[in-house]
């Protein structure tokens, strides 16, 4: 009897090998439409260290589901690899067989773990097939238990034995399908074998390496023609392999600022609208939540026919404010945002169809430099009374101070003032350009318009290279990312500071000359502009800031790493696709939720979006603002 | 970016102003003995340097010589060295602001008054005498033309050693040079009359003095007029070629131009365009003169608005704006202005308060801003005090009102009752007289503000002892006002209803008759506003008052424009009649009048008798709280006036112990500024 199961056992482990085997195949043809990718096979033994760190790290930010997940996979990856050994190589050792037990009973207690999620699921979980995943775990940690049970007990069941062996082996079989045939057919255990593969070859290798986050947009090969993605074959093949590994948790669209606000954009609805492509057709039923406003719209996906019209409408492309909360949040490290601007570039590069004001902006940008279209001589209009030294070729400064775009927003020169001010009384050695200062480029290449992009580094490469400076300070975080971080792969290479980094290093080093006895200051809180902290990882100076100046700061719930964008980024304040609210109005309210008085921003685009909510408020003050009124005159 | 050319700097030979806001040259009134600025004129500067302006010109009219006086309305002197230290005071203050400084500097020539300090005879190029200052002048003569090109340079040595950033001289509102230009003061045969190139000569001798003083990089303009209105005085075209020829020289760096000449008391009233004008009615007369400068023009002339200086700017009409009443109404206009703050821009509303003030020989103050030239003791930015207080403010009038707002920048609880519905007291009315509208400027920025801040505003409330003490107020402040005091002589007939009240009429309460008699026993604007009202909506009026003439009380720039509307709409002016009774005959109400001077009686014949004999307080609320007040409702004068806080705010309050004191008219009859006045000195310390 024993042996029947075992001879069983063993037949059904080759039969789930085979399929799975043949499934992935299956699945591997359609991600081989994609384009080549510069990544080698010798890659796959990253996965144990990028699975156990890179992507636990992420999931361990939810600790129940990290549990029930260590339990279910690691018990499901003990149970088919003692399986493997022991029914797959024919051992048939009753010590493996006790082994698989535990392994079993360890993913049994998962599954319920999984089960018991799905009783209440969250709105952002997919349900239809997904909900059926517990049943199915459950059924194979029980076939599996029940199966190494029978295995060790010999004769003890009696009669009983057969009918439970059959048992066994239904559970085995039907539970085992849904890894066996989950890759080949687009089940949700897909996510289990694409999701290592994609950890092997994932697009942004850098992603797991050195202390530098990678978070920059990659150049075109524009002499090479590659204007972005049309069609899903246009794709890089790892990069739809990285669709495939999503597990639909909904994460990214319970954090994407654009969903919140009703605009038509979920960030997991578009991946899984990247695997409709790939995969053709109408696609495995989809259960989770729609884009915003598009409730039962079925679409049709080709591999090679194009993505924007057909699978996604323009606005969803164009919802994406770039924040990142998206990929920050992907527990299967999908880039969520290089997908939307890869096929923003081909709408902009081919067709120029930036809808509402971006178009305006890109001309002004090819035909000013400046994204308002403002005369360049204006920029430092601000600063003439400040008796800030305008750089001249041959002479030399210490700090470069670049103001960017924020310096013709009246607002905003408020700030810059003070950060002049601050800087002045610390004895810094600071010049600007005055108006040889051009765009960084920053909102043509989130706009998708690569070649402006590159036409606007070239020339401020160009400019930067004619001055003698040691460093560059901004107060934009965007202009900080793209000097920082996406200039050095075009030959730029700059030593650039956010002004928070600098005020935080003159506060501590005491070189700022406070008031000694401080008013009582109101209660502030903190919003962390996208660029500086999910971008760069800095959420530090600016708190260190604070604390120099003496202000305890109110958290949201919202911050840091996990701030909430304010509705700029990626332009999305010029493409400005209608929502059911606004992005800075949410952002309000959860500044308004921790009973600040007023809120400090770190960008200027923060700024203008956050000044733009109407009614009362909390008042909107810059970190040098703050820093200034603490100045000892 | 808002404003791009508001804010786009400018430079001026080698001065670079920050945005092209300019606060122009006019007379304060503020300098002390010997014509010296001193703090109070420097601080007075230095709020505008504070409040972001591009540049300042101050010293409106400030002589060159000693025989243009400068004493009797207290005008900076540049015809000493001692002048040089205070001047390098004020640059210091303004350049510590980001802010520049020039100085105007002048000879007035005809237009003074010989009767005050050295007692000189006035210099005029014919001798004509000048009308509104009753300038008797003597035929300037050569040595004398030579004598005071010397004194423009010496001046414009001192100006430049003081470290100002540079100097303006004057020729608009006919001084010395432009009563060589004008061929209605012009009518000399020698060298400097006859033609437009003899005319303009003293001019040019002038500027080329100056320049070899200061060097061609100090920054030199020019100030004059763009058209006198007179049928036998500069014309535009005239002014055009003047300056064309000036800016050709090559010794100026800008012009300023302004409309109208002065030397009667009709264009005089021109000059600061008064309420009663459109806005910037004279920028048309800038925009030809900057068709044929060669130099930028600024101009200044009611521009009191953003938007309006941003759009006149843009369509490239002038170069640089004057705001120069908008920065005494505010003088953190353009700070505002760049903060996206508009709204809380306390804004000129052009009553000319401070300039019909500078006619009557005193100082420049602003009807509605109480701070402004008293920087040293009044705040223009209230901090919050240290310990939170309940302060009930009874009457939104102006004293109420400001009262209100400035109790709640001090932080304070406020609540404010008002019976009316809507807040503004006694210039509610005030704006319903013709070319008054305006008035209500001065409410609307005191409502905002209050609503803005969050005053707890009942209005429509009649506020009586029980609710204010239901509040347990710390502070009680009533600015109750007052009523027409039209009672004080009961042959008048009020009581019967034989005459009605000015308040009457402008409230619609009391429908115009067709043959009014107005009786104005102050003379103020109240007065004039009610006749006007009445005459514009058809009825026949006559003004009668004991006064010397109608409208004595309303100032240089203001009665003129009340006389436009008195002889156009043919109302009758009776000055220096007292009204003694008034009965009723038949269907005619019969208005008895004496005659000041020969107490001859006159009778008239009316429809209706309306009649401004001020305001008595209404002091009702005051006399029931009083006794129960822990300081009796006494307001210390001493400490007041010092601008100290009051002794009692110190004392501790026990239990429903409160504080009492009055503003504005409820205490006597006061005008906007006064009531204004006492309730910022007052509040300030709460």
């Amino acid at each position: 009897m024993t042996f029947t199961l075992a001879y069983a056992l063993t037949g059904l482990f080759w039969l789930g090998a085979a399929l799975l085997s043949l499934g992935l195949v299956r699945r591997a043809a359609l991600w081989r439409q994609g384009r080549a990718a510069p990544v080698a096979l010798g890659r796959l033994i990253t996965i144990p260290k990028r699975y156990f760190v890179d992507l636990h790290h992420v999931v361990a930010r939810d600790p129940f589901i990290a549990k029930a997940h260590v339990a279910v996979a690691g018990g499901a990856v003990a149970v088919l690899a003692l399986a493997a050994l022991n029914y797959g190589l024919m051992l048939y050792l009753p010590a493996l067989d006790a082994l698989m037990l535990l392994a079993a009973l360890l993913m049994l207690a998962g599954a319920m773990l999984v089960r018991a999620r799905r009783k209440a699921p969250p709105a952002r979980l997919s349900k239809g097939a997904w909900n059926r995943l517990p049943k199915s775990l459950l059924l194979f940690s029980i076939g599996g238990a029940l199966a190494a049970l029978l295995a060790l007990s010999g004769d003890a069941f009696g009669t009983a034995a057969q009918g439970l062996a059959l048992l066994a082996l239904a559970g085995l079989a039907l539970g085992g399908a849904e890894l066996a045939l989950g890759i080949g057919l687009g089940g949700p255990m897909k996510h289990a074998v694409a999701g290592l593969l994609h950890l092997a070859f994932h697009p942004r290798q850098d992603r797991f390496s050195g202390d530098k986050r990678s978070t920059d947009l990659k150049p075109l090969d524009l002499a090479a023609k590659d204007y972005g993605v049309e069609k899903p074959s246009d794709f890089a093949w790892n990069r739809l392999l990285s669709f495939d590994a999503c597990v639909q948790c909904g994460k990214c669209e319970a954090a994407c600022p654009a969903y919140a606000a009703g605009q038509p954009l979920n960030p997991k609805k578009l991946i899984q609208d990247m695997v409709t492509g790939m995969a053709a057709g109408s696609g495995p039923a989809y259960a989770g939540n729609p884009h915003p406003g598009q409730a039962g719209k079925v679409r049709q996906g080709d591999p090679h026919q194009p993505i924007v019209g057909g699978l996604l409408d323009p606005e969803t492309l164009w919802s994406c404010t770039t924040c990142r909360a998206c990929v920050e949040e992907c527990p299967m490290l999908i880039e969520h945002v290089d997908t939307v601007v890869s096929l923003r570039r081909h709408v902009t590069l081919t067709r120029g169809e930036v809808p509402g004001k971006g178009r305006e902006a890109l001309a002004n940008l090819r035909d000013t430099d400046t994204v308002g279209g403002y005369p360049l001589a204006a920029r430092y209009h601000w600063a003439i009374d400040l008796n800030v030294p305008v750089l001249l070729p041959g002479e030399h400064t210490d700090w470069l101070l670049m103001a960017g775009e924020g310096a013709f927003d009246m607002r905003y020169q408020r700030a810059l003032r003070a950060l002049v001010k601050v800087l002045k009384a610390a004895g810094l050695k600071v010049a600007v350009l005055g108006e040889v200062e051009p765009d960084c480029g920053d909102l043509a290449r989130r706009l998708g318009d690569e070649a402006t992009f590159q036409q606007l580094a070239g020339k401020m490469m160009d400019t930067l290279g004619r001055y003698r400076f040691n460093r560059i300070v901004t107060p934009d975080p965007h202009l900080f990312h793209c000097l920082k971080n996406e200039y050095p792969v075009l030959g730029g290479r700059y030593d650039v500071e956010h002004h928070s980094q600098v005020l935080a290093d003159l506060l501590e080093r005491g070189a700022v000359p406070l008031k000694a006895d401080a008013a009582p200051l109101p209660a502030t809180t903190y919003h962390d502009p996208c660029y500086l902290g999910r971008y760069n990882g800095e959420t530090d100076a600016p708190r260190r800031v604070f604390k120099g100046i003496g202000i305890k700061v109110v958290e949201m719930e919202r911050s840091g790493r996990k701030g909430r964008c304010c509705g700029w980024g990626g332009g999305a304040s010029f493409t400005d696709i209608p929502g059911e609210r606004r992005i800075p109005d949410m952002r309000m309210d959860d500044i308004r939720a921790t009973g600040a008085e007023q809120v400090a921003v770190a960008c200027p685009n923060c700024t203008a979006m956050l000044e733009g909510v109407v009614g009362p408020r909390p008042e909107v003050v810059e970190l040098a603002e703050l820093v200034a009124a603490r100045l000892a005159v | 970016m808002r404003y791009p050319h508001l804010f786009s700097p400018i430079t001026l030979n080698k001065l670079t102003l920050r945005n092209r806001i300019v606060s122009t040259a006019h007379a304060e009134v503020y300098a002390e003995p010997g014509g010296l600025p001193g703090e109070r004129y420097i601080r007075y500067y230095e709020e505008k340097a504070k409040g972001g302006l591009g540049l300042a010109i101050c010293g409106g009219s400030s002589p060159v010589s000693i025989d243009s006086p400068q004493s009797w309305w207290k005008s900076v002197n540049l015809s000493t060295d001692k002048i040089i230290d205070p001047l390098a005071r004020l640059a210091e203050a303004m350049h510590r602001h980001g802010a520049k400084i020039m100085i105007q500097a002048t000879h007035m020539g005809r237009r003074s008054s010989y009767y005050g300090e050295h007692w000189p005879h006035l210099v005029s190029p014919s001798g004509i005498r000048e009308p509104v200052h009753r300038g008797n002048a003597k035929i300037i003569e050569p040595h004398e033309i030579k004598r005071i090109i010397g004194d423009f340079k010496q001046a414009a040595r001192r100006i430049k050693a003081s470290g100002l950033d540079g100097m303006e001289v004057s020729a608009a509102h006919q001084h010395l040079i432009d009563q060589f230009w004008s061929p209605r003061t012009n009518f000399r045969s020698d060298a400097y009359g006859g033609s437009l190139e003899n005319r303009m000569r003293f001019g040019i001798e002038v500027f080329q003095a100056i320049r070899e003083e200061v060097g061609a990089d100090f920054c030199v303009g020019l100030r004059m007029c763009g058209d006198e209105f007179h049928e036998d005085g500069l014309t535009h075209d005239m002014l055009k070629d003047i300056a064309q020829a000036m800016s050709e020289t090559g010794l100026i760096d800008y012009l300023s131009v302004v409309g109208s000449g002065g030397d009667t008391h009709n264009t005089l009233a021109n000059c600061m365009p008064p309420m009663a004008l459109p806005p910037e009615p004279f920028v048309h007369l800038a925009a030809g003169i900057k068709s044929v400068s060669k130099v930028p023009v600024m101009h200044a002339q009611s521009i009191r608005d953003p938007n309006q200086a941003e759009r006149i700017l843009s369509s490239g009409m002038v170069d640089m704006v004057g705001m120069t009443r908008a920065h005494i109404a505010d003088p953190h206009l353009v700070i505002k202005i760049r903060d996206g703050k508009e709204d809380q821009i306390r804004q000129c509303v052009g009553a000319n308060y401070c300039i019909d003030r500078q006619y009557f020989g005193q100082d420049v103050l602003c009807i509605q801003n109480a701070a402004t030239s008293r920087e040293a003791t009044m705040p223009h930015t209230i901090e919050k005090a240290k310990h939170k207080r309940k302060v009930v403010v009874v009457g939104a009038g102006p004293a109420g009102l400001e009262a209100a707002r400035v109790a709640k920048e001090r932080g304070h609880d406020v609540v404010l009752f008002e019976k009316n519905d809507v807040v503004g007291g006694q210039i509610v009315l005030a704006a319903k007289a013709p070319q008054r509208e305006q008035m209500a400027g001065i409410v609307r920025w005191l409502d905002m503000e209050t609503q803005r801040l969050g005053v707890d505003r009942r209005l429509g409330t009649a506020a009586d002892e029980a609710m204010i003490l239901a509040e347990q107020p710390d502070i009680v402040v009533l600015a109750t006002g007052g009523v027409p005091n039209s009672g004080m002589v009961p042959a008048w007939g009020v009581a019967e209803g034989l005459a009605v009240t000015g308040w009457d009429i402008l409230s619609g309460k009391v429908e115009p008759k067709k043959n009014v008699l107005v009786y104005d026993a102050v003379s103020s604007h109240a007065g004039f506003g009610v006749a006007d009202f009445l005459a514009s909506r058809g009825s026949q009026v006559e003004i009668v008052t004991p006064d010397v003439k109608v409208g004595d009380d309303t100032g240089g720039t203001t009665f003129p424009i009340f006389y436009r509307r008195l002889y156009a709409q043919g109302m009758i002016p009776t000055p220096n009649y007292w009204m003694d009774k008034v009965y009723q005959e038949g269907d005619k109400l019969i208005a008895v009048l004496r005659n000041e001077y020969t107490e001859a009686l006159e009778e008239r014949a009316v429809d209706q008798v309306v009649i401004e004999n001020g305001i008595l307080p209404n002091d009702t609320l005051y006399w029931s709280l009083k006794e129960r007040s822990k300081n009796l409702g006494v307001t210390d004068v001493h400490t007041l006036f010092a601008s100290q806080p009051q002794p009692c705010l110190s004392e501790p309050l026990s239990g429903d112990e409160f504080l009492l004191f009055r503003v504005g008219d409820c205490i006597s009859m006061h005008n906007i500024h006064g009531a204004i006045y006492d309730a910022l000195r007052l509040v300030k310390d709460f």
